[in-house]
């Protein structure tokens, strides 16, 4: 008999007389196995994949309701709902067939106006949704599995844009649930997805349990990220929110966890010495992180000022600083989008490579009339990769002489902070830290922060016609090679335009127990096909 | 009696207005905006600011305020912006696992805490006595929070003898519920124990110097007599006082050990909600800290008449 043995002794015979009897021991061990308990990046603090845009948002998401079509692992769209689609010679209308048998969670059939409700809600909040509405001439319904889209003009990246994984995604919903405004919450979780969302267990920051949807119809094909066959295995998947690491990582140590999802460097030595666990990096697509600078006012509106820093910035030191010293997490990105993914270019990019250049650096620096203003940099310290960034930041501004205003803060603070538009000195700022899922970096359609159209660009309103036209170009391109041609020249004129500073391209690990199988790397956590014995 | 416990409640009904006003004004003053961080990262600034007003946030302080004290007036304390929650059914659902953290805690304190601060005053001077201030001195200076990882990596991944996180409701069985407890409960009880037995040994040291004890000797009763019968009575106001204050410490010692432990209690709901701004939900646990701290304090008072029967309102 082992203490805990005893200790349940004595507790049980305490608290018989409190609670008039023991509870069962312990779990059933196949109750047991049927539940995955699985610790997320981030708090599930809502549930609305539209409202609110967050990565952990989306990957609950991808559980409970399900796209017309579903990117995977080659980066290609694949149907998911969609039996069928045919497009005018035109390119101009889009007639599209739902697979048969498809349901709600709450025994509904999904039909041609749950889809056109919902493509109407996401449209108004995705970029790419929000342009082809702008195209758009009507959504109709023909019959309950058949829907038309039909455009002023043609949009040739139509089923990325129903298939993509950056947020938002084109989740389907029912009708009732997708005509609530765009900008409003909803609080109905029916979804067709393979798993339903169990609300009345529902503890915002703590817990949010998906149980198994009996009635979901898989693709044959085989599952491949968020396409194929979504075959679950489990009866149930438990998200447990841990804020604390070392508690995540005692907790998978000693099997109250099974899954993972983002272990922090630090912890992975230990991870890795227990037999019981397998880490492996998680996510293939990775992160690139970058800082952005304000390109409305002094010192950083002046090009010569932005190159100055990107001249003389390492992004060794950056990389070792979010990730530590395990040179398999990180490599040196001369340029904005994804290594290793197809339209990957370092066309331009040899100013951030070779060896640092601070002599030149000073002289671009002076040129560009940098008088010794403070530089307001923002810095998220509740964020250990924006904190990280930051301090090396800081530590490259003062050697290049710039006299730095290093703003500590949290991220609410940051984020607020970094839409305003005044002045450095009147609640401005010069320049903030952050990093792009490498999922979003793949190719310009969901890429944010590579866009340079100003005063509708994001945060740091860099205006560069030469990175906008390319943008255009990769959008028109008919074929694969027109697309590399049109990436790479974006590539040279956001470098030339510094549109922002990548810091480097970063992993993460997860990590499971052993007796969980079928974890696969994508950019979100795949449940289907993940399974666990006792 | 009862008339005096009426007149503090309705006392606290002012107090708990003004810290409202503060805490309300404190963040709408500070940084930070909510709708930053619901839109997410990649949001345009037309995204933040729909989502802005949509909430209802870009209206005037005084209207906002007006408005959350007209529903508070209604019994009603308002939705997360986050959650879309109401506010109240936030806090029940957090409640269960803070008061049972701080009960254990509050338990485990007083059973421990007073019989050391006992001996520590009858061995006044001794090893024991040493042993028991340095233990005190000890739990005082160490965080929770390392208190808590030490604990953790011992008890429950080398002995393998309690789980590192998480809470089981007491309605699922007394052992599963207190299993979670007892690493979380000692982590926070640390300098809560050592606090309790350095007043319990001032006191009961200043009691034992009186002539009734010596006269109590003299009669020649037993030592557990004089000491737990007749002095820690008469010392007990202090130790009354510094158990109660120490809740206020308790609550503010949970947020970490929350954290640590992964209990999802009103600590880590306070936390959650402060970085993300989530007025409604701080103001919410806000009035509830405040009415918890005066109702201790009430508390307190009726227990110095329990314990002296001079004392009279």
């Amino acid at each position: 008999m082992d203490r805990r043995t005893v200790l349940k002794g004595l507790a049980g015979a305490g608290g018989l007389a409190l609670t008039g009897g023991l509870a069962a021991p312990a779990l059933a061990q196949g109750a047991a196995a049927r539940t995955l308990r699985f610790v997320p990046q981030a708090n599930l603090a809502n549930f609305d994949p539209i409202w609110g845009t967050q990565y952990v948002v989306r990957n609950a998401a991808a559980l409970v309701w399900d796209t017309l079509y579903g990117i995977d692992a080659s980066l290609q769209p694949q149907r998911q709902m969609v039996e069928s689609e045919e497009v005018t010679d035109d390119g101009a209308t889009w007639t599209f067939k739902l697979r048969p048998g498809l349901k709600f969670h709450d025994g509904e059939p999904v039909l041609s106006k749950d889809v056109v409700a919902s493509l109407s809600r996401w449209a108004a909040r995705d970029p790419m949704g929000l342009m082809i509405k702008a195209l758009q001439q009507e959504l109709t319904v023909v019959d309950d599995r058949t829907f038309k889209w039909v455009l002023k003009q043609p949009f040739p990246k139509m089923l990325y844009a129903l298939a993509k994984n950056n947020s938002p995604c084109s989740f389907i919903m029912p009708e009732r649930i997708a005509q609530t405004d765009p900008f409003k919450q909803i609080t109905d979780y029916v979804g067709s997805g393979p798993m339903k969302f169990a609300k009345s267990e529902w503890v915002p920051g703590a817990k949010a349990v998906f149980e198994k949807f009996a009635d979901y119809v898989p693709r044959q094909e085989k599952a491949s990220w968020l396409a194929g066959g979504k075959q679950i295995l489990v009866d149930r998947v438990e998200w447990v929110v841990m804020p604390d690491p070392a508690t995540a990582a005692a907790a998978l140590q000693n099997g109250e966890v099974d899954w993972w999802e983002s272990p922090i460097a630090d912890l992975v030595p230990v991870l890795k010495k227990n037999k019981n666990i397998s880490v492996d990096i998680g996510d293939p697509l990775g992160n690139i992180g970058s800082f952005r600078m304000n390109h409305l006012f002094p010192p950083f509106n002046d090009v010569r000022a932005r190159r100055a820093v990107l001249m003389a910035l390492s992004q060794e030191d950056y990389m070792r600083a979010i990730v530590g010293d395990d040179t398999a997490l990180w490599k040196p990105l001369p340029g904005f989008f994804t290594p290793d993914t197809p339209l990957y270019s370092e066309v331009g990019g040899e100013i951030l490579k070779g060896k640092r250049d601070f002599d030149a650096a000073k002289k671009l620096l002076a040129e560009s009339g940098y008088a010794g203003q403070p530089v307001t940099c923002l810095v998220a310290q509740d964020q250990p990769i924006t904190k990280a960034q930051g301090d090396v930041t800081a530590d490259l501004l003062k050697k290049l002489g710039m006299n730095v205003d290093f703003v500590a803060t949290d991220w609410g603070t940051v984020g607020s902070r970094r839409a305003q538009k005044t002045p450095p000195g009147q609640g401005g700022w010069a320049m903030f830290h952050t990093w792009h899922a490498g999922a979003d970096c793949i190719n310009p359609a969901p890429y944010t922060a590579i866009r340079a159209n100003g005063d509708k660009a994001w945060f740091g309103w860099p205006n560069s016609p030469g990175v906008e036209k390319e943008v255009t170009a990769w959008f028109d391109a008919k074929n694969v090679d027109e697309e590399k041609a049109a990436v790479g020249r974006l590539n040279k004129a956001a470098l030339e335009d510094v549109v922002y500073a990548p810091t480097g391209f970063f992993l993460s690990y997860t990590a499971w127990r052993k007796n969980v199988a079928g974890i696969t790397k994508g950019p979100l956590p795949f449940f289907w096909g993940v399974s666990k014995s006792a | 009696m009862l008339s005096y416990i009426l007149r503090r409640i309705v006392a606290t009904l002012p107090v708990m207005a003004i810290v409202a006003l503060f805490v309300f004004s404190l963040l709408y003053i500070a940084p930070g905006d909510p709708a930053v961080v619901i839109a997410g990262d990649q949001a345009s600034p037309e995204d933040v600011e729909r989502i802005r007003q949509s909430l209802g946030l870009d209206r005037p302080f005084l209207i906002q305020f007006g408005d959350w004290v007209w529903r508070i007036l209604h019994g009603d304390l308002g939705t997360s912006i986050f959650t879309n929650l109401p506010v109240s059914a936030m806090i029940a659902q957090r409640l269960g696992p803070t008061l049972s953290l701080m009960t254990v805690t509050l338990l485990l304190t007083i059973v421990v805490a007073v019989p050391l601060g006992v001996v520590a005053a009858w061995k006044a001077g001794s090893l024991i006595d040493r042993a028991i201030m340095a233990f005190a001195v000890f739990g005082f200076s160490l965080p929770v929070f390392v208190v808590g990882y030490m604990l953790a990596y011992i008890f429950a991944l080398e002995l393998e003898w309690l789980p590192v996180q998480g809470y089981t409701p007491l309605a699922e069985g007394f052992w599963p519920w207190l299993e979670n407890l007892i690493l979380p409960a000692i982590a926070l009880g640390c300098v809560y124990i050592a606090l309790v037995a350095r007043i319990t040994r001032a006191a009961m040291l200043e009691v034992l110097q009186q002539d009734y004890i010596r006269t109590a000797r003299a009669k020649g009763l037993g030592q557990g007599g004089i000491l737990f019968i007749h002095a820690l009575k008469n010392a007990a106001v202090p130790i009354v006082t510094v158990i109660g204050i120490g809740i206020a410490l308790l609550i503010g010692g949970a947020v970490v050990t929350e954290s640590v432990f992964a209990i999802p209690g009103l600590g880590r709901l306070t936390v959650d909600a402060i970085l993300r701004r989530d007025y409604p939900v701080i103001q919410g646990i806000v009035l509830l800290f405040s009415f918890v701290y005066v109702l201790v304090n009430l508390l307190i008072d009726v227990t110095y008449t329990l314990v002296d029967p001079r004392i009279r309102y």
